[in-house]
């Protein structure tokens, strides 16, 4: 049979259809994932906490507020790289940042943050104060910073969070919660010890404190207007850009562990990756296990015997066990996982394909090859190869889900690699911070899905592809 | 004399599986320099205990010094350090095998022994409970309701279970348990999440083996849903591949009974590759309760080879692969008594 015959019979059954359109859909993710994510995703950017910083922890979806019903705030960042008004200040420069933010109620903002980077300055270094004009027109200077000054020696121009922003966390910052503090007791006439405002800035910024319970907070809703004003030296230097982040209760697409990872980011990348793992070793172990077979088939004799002991004595070999050990004393290296599934992923192949061959040798068409002249290495190849290449080919999509599967287990007992996130590792860490045991379901379900339904697709198109293997099937239909 | 000649062919091929796992391990372990690192955490050891013993006895610390170095030379050399990792292969694998690899880092048995024999053998019987419990359960739901599938062949359950079967291979158990745990013990809080007692745990016989089992209820049932499906497809196939014999129809055509049809004449037939899958799946699991182990926090062998992992503590995990490998092993070679005993055919030498 040739391809496209194949793609015929697999496409006619219900449930080669059903697998085609998820590992089209698996397919086109993937490709996406490769042209827009960077490769070194997992090391520059999964496992950087400082990528992260400005995201919740632990937050639901963005989307369970559709039915949650507890009033959850979203996340929201402003950010902007031209102030919204400039003005001559003296020597220098005056330019404010301002923000609007609609606070609809609900819960308070979990955090509030501050980010500036890229700053660059001749003479004196920019002094940044924010400020929040509160819905009941009050106003609340939360933090002044100025930029590191220049150091001796240093020649202008000064360049300053060129790499990393300057980054104010609002809510642990101990001059916002002194300002909070003050304006407390002033417009509000409640003192409260700096303990009791721990942590609570946000809290304090979005709502007026409650009559009954001293430190608890009641949701103030309205228009908030955030300036971030910025008192340049002169007005030829520059930054580059700020940030405002209000932390929300719940976040993006698929929420966000506890280290504030945009799960769907990491969810995204391990489309690619378990296909890759799949495919990669099933083809290998494919080719090995065909390659072994037929030459064990058809050349018999010594040849045959040392294949077939081998191959008895290796597909005993139990794999997980085997797996979790070479790769903890070898290393965590998802390319070992790879090798190691396909080196012992080949025996129980190879012993049906023997079976197999043993059958077409001694059939009519072989024979007439032979009297014809074929030489050894033709017959193989030509006439033995392509008779069982559309078996080879369902056996090959069989095996995909066991390798992914297998990935996926060692993943989760912590042996997977750090530099490549995989849905198993989502998982693990899921599992190993006690995210089951407090239901944050929006961590452990996705991944898990998407393993089973990766593998579905590759059982679905086993299935599709029985009438190929087994043409008494096709005649039935 | 063929049915002796089969079986020790077979226990040739699994002696085979040991040595190649055995070499597999000691290669590994001596050309990474992994065994060098743990003979030298041994000898290190031992030099500090006899340092304290020395320190009694030689005030004057060069002399301490001196002695102390002359007594770690005689470690090394017994120890064989001083040779390269090859020379010790042999004695590393009947260490293996005798399953004499020294004591466990920080993991310490219920009585408070570090010896990973004494780990090794506490842990294996809840590994047993669990899976043996799963297995039978599974196997008599799997027969009891594969059987009747075959009965009622293209029927909408039939189709399901087609459809379950194929599910289930797709479904990891670990996976399976996590949703089972999120369902029934957080969010329902009708079982307990893991573990293998409650706190405290309670004092007398019954009340204590029935908190166990109250405990094995959430790793069972996870055992036995993510298996149920394939088994059943399974026995249903087998089923009907026998029920389409001629001999079949000719018992049925001499008027017998349907219950003795099915008894005698389909299942005895079909019993060997039923057999077959059955501990096929057994040893299999195995594997896999290392996972759901971990998963259910379950203290038997599978979550003693996580902790090993976590702690990084390389005796363990060296013993525990060759246990999990023999274990194996021995199970393949029960399938096989098994087998021979089960198919008249193989025990009559006609293979």
């Amino acid at each position: 049979m040739n391809p496209r015959d194949i793609a015929r019979v697999v496409l006619s059954t219900g449930s080669g259809r059903v697998g085609a359109v998820f590992l089209a859909a698996l397919a086109l993710v993937s490709l996406f994932v490769l042209v827009r994510f960077p490769l070194d995703f997992g090391s520059t950017r999964w496992n950087n906490p400082a990528v992260w910083a400005d995201n919740p922890k632990a937050a639901a979806p963005a989307w369970t507020r559709l039915w949650a019903g507890d009033g959850a705030v979203g996340h929201a960042v402003f950010e902007a790289a031209q102030p919204s008004t400039r003005g001559l200040l003296g020597e220098g420069e005056q330019r404010d940042y301002v923000f609007t933010y609609d606070y609809t109620g609900g819960k308070l903002p979990t955090f509030m943050a501050l980010a500036v980077s890229d700053v660059r300055f001749t003479s004196r270094p920019p002094v940044l104060t924010l400020a929040v004009r509160r819905p009941d027109g009050r106003v609340l200077t939360l933090s002044q910073t100025v930029v590191r000054g220049p150091r001796p020696g240093e020649p202008p121009p000064y360049l300053r969070h060129q790499d990393a922003p300057l980054r104010i966390s609002l809510s642990g910052d101990p001059e916002a919660l002194a300002s909070v503090k003050e304006f407390l007791a002033q417009e509000y006439r409640v003192n409260l010890a700096a303990e009791a405002l721990q942590g609570k800035v946000a809290d304090a910024v979005f709502g007026a404190p409650s009559e009954g319970s001293p430190g608890q907070f009641q949701p103030l809703p309205g228009v908030y207007v955030f300036t971030l004003q910025e008192v340049a030296g002169s007005p030829s230097d520059a930054t580059g850009s700020v940030k405002l982040v209000l932390g929300g209760s719940v976040y993006g697409v698929m929420g966000t562990d506890a280290l504030g990872r945009d799960l769907a980011l990491g969810l995204l990348f391990g489309f690619p990756v378990a296909l890759a793992i799949g495919i990669a070793t099933s083809l290998f172990a494919t080719a090995i296990g065909a390659a072994l077979g037929i030459l064990s088939g058809y050349l018999a004799g010594k040849t045959d015997l040392a294949i077939q002991r081998l191959s008895d004595i290796w597909s005993n070999v139990p794999l997980l066990p085997i797996l979790i050990f070479l790769i903890f004393i070898l290393g965590q290296k998802l390319w070992l996982v790879v090798v190691i599934m396909i080196l012992f992923g080949w025996p129980g192949l190879t012993i049906v394909v023997r079976s197999m061959v043993l059958q077409i040798r001694s059939g009519q068409l072989v024979e007439a090859t032979q009297a014809l002249g074929a030489s050894k290495g033709r017959i193989m190849f030509r006439h033995l190869l392509f008779q069982i290449a559309p078996f080879l080919f369902a056996q090959m999509i069989f095996f995909t889900p066991g390798a992914i599967l297998a990935e996926a287990g060692l993943s989760f007992l912590g042996l997977g690699d750090p530099s490549i996130p995989t849905w198993g590792q989502i998982l693990e860490s899921g599992f190993r911070t006690g995210a089951v045991y407090v239901g944050y379901w929006w961590w452990v379900l996705p991944p898990g899905l998407l393993i089973v339904a990766t593998a579905m697709t590759f059982v679905l198109l086993t299935l599709g592809l029985e009438p190929v293997v087994n043409p008494r099937l096709r005649e039935n239909r | 004399m063929s049915l002796v000649w089969t079986l020790a062919i077979r226990g040739l091929t699994l002696l085979g599986v040991l040595v190649v796992v055995l070499v597999l391990l000691v290669v590994a372990l001596g050309a990474t320099g992994f065994s060098d690192k743990m003979l030298k955490a041994i000898v290190g050891e031992e030099v500090r205990g006899i340092r304290t013993g020395l320190a009694q006895s030689i005030r004057d610390p060069d002399q301490l010094e001196a002695t102390l170095a002359a007594r770690r030379k005689d470690l090394e050399r017994f120890y064989g350090l001083e040779r390269p990792w090859y020379s010790r292969l042999s004695g590393m694998v009947l260490r293996v095998v005798t399953l004499d690899l020294g004591e466990a880092r920080t993991l310490r048995s219920f009585e408070g022994s570090n010896k990973v024999t004494d780990l090794v053998l506490e842990r294996l019987p809840y590994t047993l409970l669990l899976i043996t419990t799963a297995t039978a359960i599974t196997s008599v739901l799997g027969l009891w309701i594969g059987v009747k599938l075959a009965t009622r062949v293209g029927s909408l359950t039939d189709r399901l279970s087609s459809y379950l079967s194929a599910v289930s291979y797709a479904v990891p158990a670990w996976w399976a348990g996590i949703l089972l745990i999120l369902l029934l013990a957080f969010r329902l809080r009708l079982l307990p999440a893991g573990g293998l007692y409650s706190t405290p745990p309670p004092e007398e016989g019954l009340a204590r083996f029935l908190d166990l089992l109250w405990h094995a209820v959430l790793p069972i049932a996870t055992l036995v849903l993510v298996s149920i499906g394939a088994w059943t497809y399974t026995v249903r196939t087998m089923v009907l591949n026998t029920a389409q014999e001629f001999f079949v129809t000719v018992a049925r055509a001499k008027g017998l009974p349907e219950g003795r049809v099915m008894g005698r004449y389909i299942l005895r037939v079909a019993a060997p590759p039923i057999v077959t899958n059955l501990v096929l799946g057994l040893a299999g699991s195995l594997g896999g309760a290392i996972l759901t182990e971990t998963v259910f926090n379950w203290p038997g062998m599978g979550r003693l080879y996580y902790d090993a992992i976590v702690t990084a503590d390389e005796s363990l995990v060296v013993a525990l692969t060759f246990m999990f490998t023999l274990l194996y092993v021995a199970s393949r070679f029960l399938l096989e008594v098994l087998y021979v005993t089960l198919d008249p055919r193989i025990r009559y030498g006609q293979t």
